[in-house]
Formats: structure tokens, C-alpha cells, sequence
């Protein structure tokens, strides 16, 4: 009895020590973890807080609308990018959708770029005569997209002497694709200017 | 006795001097390697290039040097390699800049040292092409994946870069105006001012940005299905090299949906000769030393142009001739870096030359032998920097083509040893890469083999 007891409180101990103490740290002189949502001005390109605002924005404007209810099926397209900067615009998409999908607003379509994956896979398991008749996924069953997302980001870059301003301007739109009306639509627009 | 003694001395540690790395001449040690490489022995062009680096320290143009020979041989892995390694260093200067941008001007701002003297860090045009020659080498395998970090590495320098040439310049102007220096290089009498001067210098927005660059990272963005990221490279090309139609159409293009055909898209990349050699020129300035003008033989430094290989701006696909649109000239940037940093170079060197001068003058006074001793040693050391990536392309020219997967056959002009190359095409998007020294053609990568060798009879132009 007085074995279990001792384990228990070694255990517990064992435990709580595993609470309480930071993990090591090996070496690091300059390095060290940020707030991922930090506010990021170490240029004025385009960066990590003006994706965040947009996809923010974006996602929060879309959900409110009323337009998304009953978890209609989506189909993201490619962000248009008009500026000449290289500005990862998929990633934009993919921070909306995430959000979308994890409050449960929305369903999302194999997009352009997933489509090939996505038809090989079903091409795999239909004719390579591998798979177990019972489990393999049905061609035809595919869900069609009720809306297409689509939308593009502008800039306009003025320098003097002195200053540098940058304006970005994310418009997203969410069309009815049998329709083919825009039924929600918004804009985010950024200002950023650095004196030199 | 003594005096005879110290002139020996002096001579000995002279010729002593030439032989250090640091006082080496780089052009005579490319020069020889560059004419095993016109010459198709790129073997030979290797091992010059080996005995002229013996020592354990390799410096950055030795691995720029070396990827680009074995890029020309064909070993691909050992390109790569090698120029792995000078990425290393770029890096480790990339890191310098962002971690103290400051401190690393005043360091390179130092008057006292003598820019040849200086470890090779590298020119900014450099810097950018060796990631685009490595997205070639990957893409010659038809690796789009590792090409495309390549590419995303090329537009993360470039804006290191911009923001640091943008406080140099700044910075230089402030120390100009604080040493009283008022002198440009238009100002140096015999000076060749028109090479820095002419228009396709003065047209580029700065020495280090590329349209084929860019355009190479719209084209990998493109194939990989990311236009949103394609488009910025195509846009940036177009607006470094405006009015080039084959620019504007990519853009034009990339809205268009992809038709329904079989056919590849092949783009072809022509890189024809050698980067410009940098020479020095001794030209009089009349300093003020201890009080007295005193006319100074100072050295500047001026880009020689290779005269390897003739220009080309056809080539032929199938017996049908295509025209090629040239998309980078290194000879213009290298001209452009140097008309760039010539204002630094000018008050490094003259204010060097003044605290020499002023220097000379008192040891003159107090021991005329050490004042010998030091007058020689200078002439020793002062001498322009004409370090320099040399076997660099100079033009790189593309053309893009749709065709139908199979073996093809390229042939370039006859002034060029009309050699014909058989390009085999496989993928959706592939790039050809052919390299034209002299009048041999060198391919990388399996897709590609040069079929005959060049016409004997076609001469191979003296390299300067």
C-alpha cells in the first residue's frame, strides 16, 4: 500500500516538474520566436500583417453578408495579381478558406490547382484495379460548386526623395455560378508610406 | 651600402607582393581559362582554373568561375555544388547587410584599404544572376520545384540590395560633401566616359535587377500553375526592358485559358559569350598635399568587352528560322554597376591617396630611404580592382515556342560554327538552355545534345 502511495506521489511530482519547467533552449544568440500576429513594418512591401488584415477582413465581411447559410459548396479561383510585386496571393485564398471552414460557414470545392490530384486519385482507385471494390470512391459523386470566389489586388507605388507610399487595393467577389450574379462583394483597401 | 640593401629589400618584398593572391592579375588568369572555353576544351579551362586557386580557401569567384565551367561541361550536380558554396558566402554577406547595415557601410567605406585588397565579395548583378544560372541548371533537369526557390531566393536578395544601395548612396553622398570631394568620373581626363554613358547603361533602372530574371521567375510561376505570382515576374520584366514584345504577350497570355492542345510550351535561352573584363587606368588628379597641389597618378577601374563570340540574334527550330529577343546584357550591367559605384571609387581612392601623400611627405622628411621604400610599395598595391565573374554569359536571348513533343532540332548561324543541337520535348513547360562561346555550343541536361560540332573553318575571335 504504502509502495502505490509513494509511486502515485512520485508520479505525481514526475508529472507536475514536466508542468512547470521550460523546455531547453540551445543556443540562439540572435534568434528568437515572434508573435506571428505581430504587427510586421520592416518594409513597407507588401508583408505578413497586410495578409493577415485582408484575410481577416475578408472572411469576417463574407460570414456577416447572410449569403453563405446552409454550408454552401465554394470554388476558390486565383487572386489576380496586378501588382509587380511577388505577392504570394494564394495564400490569401487559403487563410480565407481556413477560416471559412473552421467556423463551419462554408464548403470548398476541389480548386483548380487540387483538381488534378484529385481526379488521378479517383483514376487510381477506379482503374489500376488496386483497390478493395467496396471502398473505392465513385466517379459522378463529385460535389458542384454553388459559388466561385474570385478577386485580384492592385497596387499604386509613388516614390519622391523622400518618401515612398505604397496603396493596395483586395477586392474579393462571390458569384452565383448558376446565376452568374455577383451575390457579395468587398474591398480592403492599405496605405503604407515610409519616409526615407 | 645600406640604402643598395634596402632597395634590394624593398624589390624582393615587390616581387614577393605580385605573386600574393591578393596582388594577383585576375584578367591574364581568366584570360587563359575563358580560351580553353571558346575553344571547347572546358578540361583544360578546369584545371587553369584549379592551378591559378591552389590555395585551401576558395574565394567566391573561384565557385562563381567553377559552376559556370562545369555547368559548360554538363555536370549539372557539380554546377550546383559549387555554386552552392558561393551562394553560402552571398548568404553570409546578405546577413551581414540585414543584421547591421550601418556598420557594414562604414567597413566598406574605409578609406585606407584598398578595394583590391578586399576579400571578392561579389558585384550585385553577380549576386542575382548565380541564383538564375542555378534555376537553369534545375531547370535543365526539368526540376520546376527547385527552380522556383531559386527564384524566390533571386527576388529576396534583390530587395536586400535595393534597400542597401539605396542608404549607400545616400551615405556617399553625405561623406562627398563632408571630404569637400567634388570630382566625377566625367571629370578624369581620358577617361572612356562613353562606355559608362551610353544609352543601353543608362536605360537600366540599376545594375543588379534582370528582365530575363524576371521573366525566367514568371515563366517557373507559369508552369507550376501560380499565376498569381507569375504575373508580378512577367510585369517587372516588361517594365525593366519596356516595349519588348514577347515581355508583353507573356502577360497578355497568362489570362488566356490554356488551350487544348498537346503541344509543350518550350522556351529557348540563348546565353552567347563572356562578361566584360575590368581593367585599370592610371589617370593624373591634382591633389591637395600638406598644403601643395600635387598632380597624383591615381587608378580607376574601365570594363574591356570580350570579343569571343560574334552577336546572335537568330536561331533555327526545324529549318525555320526564329528571331531571338535579347532579355540581358551583363556587359551593360557591369558597365552600370561601375558607373555607380565610380563616384565611390574616386573619393576612396583620392582620399587615399591624399593621407599617402601626406604620409610620404613626412617620412620623406625625416628618412628619404623608407620614403623610396613606401613611394615603390604603393605603386605596388595601388591599382584598380578588376576582379570579376568572367565567364558570366554576356547576352542572354529567348524564345518561346509551342511544340509538339518529340525530337526537334536547333541549329545556330553558321558565324557561329553552325552547330545543329537535337532537342528532345517531354514535358508541358521545358526550357532549353544552349551556351555559345566562341563558336562552340555547349547543352545541359538530357533533353538537349549537340548533334555536330562547329565548322572547323569558323574562326574564333581573339579574346581580348
Amino acid at each position: 500500500m504504502k509502495f502505490i502511495q509513494i509511486s502515485l506521489l512520485a508520479a505525481v511530482v514526475a508529472l507536475a516538474s514536466g508542468c512547470s519547467s521550460p523546455s531547453p533552449v540551445l543556443g540562439g544568440k540572435n534568434i528568437s520566436y515572434g508573435d506571428s500576429k505581430a504587427v510586421e513594418l520592416v518594409t513597407n512591401e507588401f508583408g505578413s500583417t497586410d495578409l493577415q488584415m485582408i484575410a481577416e477582413s475578408m472572411t469576417r465581411s463574407l460570414a456577416q453578408s447572410g449569403v453563405l447559410h446552409g454550408r454552401p459548396v465554394v470554388q476558390v479561383y486565383d487572386v489576380k495579381n496586378k501588382t509587380s510585386e511577388y505577392i504570394d496571393t494564394r495564400e490569401i485564398t487559403t487563410s480565407i478558406k481556413t477560416q471559412l471552414m473552421k467556423s463551419g460557414t462554408a464548403r470548398f470545392a476541389s480548386d483548380n490547382n487540387q483538381m488534378d490530384s484529385q481526379v488521378d486519385q479517383l483514376k487510381l482507385q477506379n482503374q489500376s484495379g488496386l483497390y478493395k471494390k467496396s471502398t473505392v470512391a465513385k466517379t459522378g459523386n463529385m460535389i458542384a460548386a454553388k459559388y466561385r470566389l474570385e478577386g485580384s489586388i492592385s497596387s499604386i507605388v509613388k516614390r519622391s526623395s523622400d518618401y515612398k507610399d505604397v496603396f493596395y487595393k483586395f477586392s474579393l467577389q462571390l458569384v452565383d455560378v448558376e446565376s452568374g450574379l455577383a451575390e457579395w462583394m468587398d474591398e480592403k483597401e492599405i496605405r503604407k508610406t515610409t519616409e526615407r | 651600402m645600406k640604402s643598395r640593401v634596402l632597395t634590394l629589400a624593398t624589390l624582393f618584398v615587390a616581387t614577393q607582393l605580385t605573386g600574393c593572391a591578393m596582388f594577383r592579375s585576375y584578367d591574364n588568369e581568366l584570360k587563359e581559362t575563358n580560351q580553353h572555353l571558346s575553344t571547347g576544351n572546358v578540361d583544360a579551362a578546369l584545371a587553369v582554373l584549379e592551378k591559378n586557386n591552389t590555395g585551401e580557401d576558395k574565394d567566391l569567384l573561384y565557385w562563381f568561375e567553377k559552376g559556370e565551367l562545369l555547368r559548360s561541361k554538363g555536370d549539372l550536380a557539380g554546377s550546383q555544388n559549387a555554386w552552392r558554396e558561393a551562394d553560402g558566402m552571398v548568404f553570409k554577406w546578405e546577413e551581414s547587410v540585414r543584421l547591421d547595415t550601418d556598420k557594414y557601410l562604414s567597413q566598406f567605406g574605409s578609406y585606407l584599404i584598398n578595394d583590391k585588397v578586399r576579400r571578392y565579395e561579389g558585384y550585385d548583378y553577380e549576386k542575382v544572376m548565380l541564383t538564375t544560372q542555378m534555376a537553369l541548371n534545375l531547370l535543365a533537369q526539368n526540376d520546376f520545384d527547385g527552380a522556383r526557390t531559386a527564384i524566390k531566393k533571386t527576388h529576396e536578395r534583390e530587395a536586400v540590395i535595393a534597400e542597401l544601395r539605396d542608404k549607400e548612396y545616400l551615405k556617399r553622398e553625405e561623406e562627398a560633401e563632408k571630404e569637400g570631394l567634388k570630382t566625377e568620373y566625367k571629370d578624369l581626363q581620358g577617361y572612356p566616359v562613353a562606355a559608362l554613358d551610353a544609352p543601353e547603361v543608362i536605360s537600366l533602372k540599376n545594375s543588379y535587377q534582370s528582365a530575363f530574371s524576371h521573366f525566367l521567375s514568371g515563366y517557373v510561376y507559369e508552369a507550376l500553375g501560380e499565376r498569381g505570382l507569375a504575373a508580378p515576374g512577367y510585369r517587372k520584366a516588361a517594365e525593366l526592358l519596356p516595349n519588348t514584345p514577347l515581355l508583353e504577350q507573356a502577360l497578355l497570355d497568362l489570362d488566356k485559358t490554356p488551350g487544348k492542345d498537346q503541344d509543350s510550351d518550350v522556351l529557348i535561352v540563348v546565353q552567347s559569350g563572356l562578361a566584360p573584363a575590368r581593367d585599370s587606368i592610371r589617370i593624373p588628379l591634382p591633389l591637395m598635399i600638406s598644403g601643395n597641389l600635387v598632380i597624383t597618378p591615381l587608378s580607376f577601374p574601365i570594363m574591356r568587352e570580350d570579343a569571343s563570340t560574334a552577336r546572335i540574334s537568330q536561331i533555327n527550330l526545324d529549318d525555320k528560322a526564329l528571331n531571338l529577343t535579347a532579355l540581358n546584357s551583363t556587359s551593360a550591367m557591369s558597365r552600370r554597376a561601375l558607373r555607380d559605384d565610380m563616384p565611390g571609387i574616386i573619393l576612396r581612392t583620392t582620399v587615399r591617396a591624399v593621407t599617402r601623400g601626406v604620409a610620404q611627405k613626412q617620412i620623406n622628411e625625416t628618412n628619404p630611404m623608407a620614403g623610396l621604400v613606401m613611394g615603390i610599395a604603393s605603386t605596388i598595391t595601388e591599382g584598380a580592382d578588376t576582379r570579376t565573374w568572367r565567364t558570366l554569359p554576356n547576352d542572354t536571348l529567348v524564345t518561346r515556342v509551342r511544340l509538339r513533343q518529340g525530337e526537334h532540332q536547333l541549329s545556330l548561324p553558321s558565324g557561329l560554327g553552325g552547330s545543329k543541337v537535337v532537342v528532345k520535348v517531354e514535358h508541358p513547360y521545358q526550357v532549353v538552355a544552349l551556351r555559345v562561346v566562341g563558336n562552340q555550343v555547349y547543352t545541359a541536361g538530357q533533353a538537349a545534345h549537340v548533334l555536330t560540332p562547329p565548322a572547323p573553318a569558323a574562326a574564333v575571335a581573339s579574346l581580348k
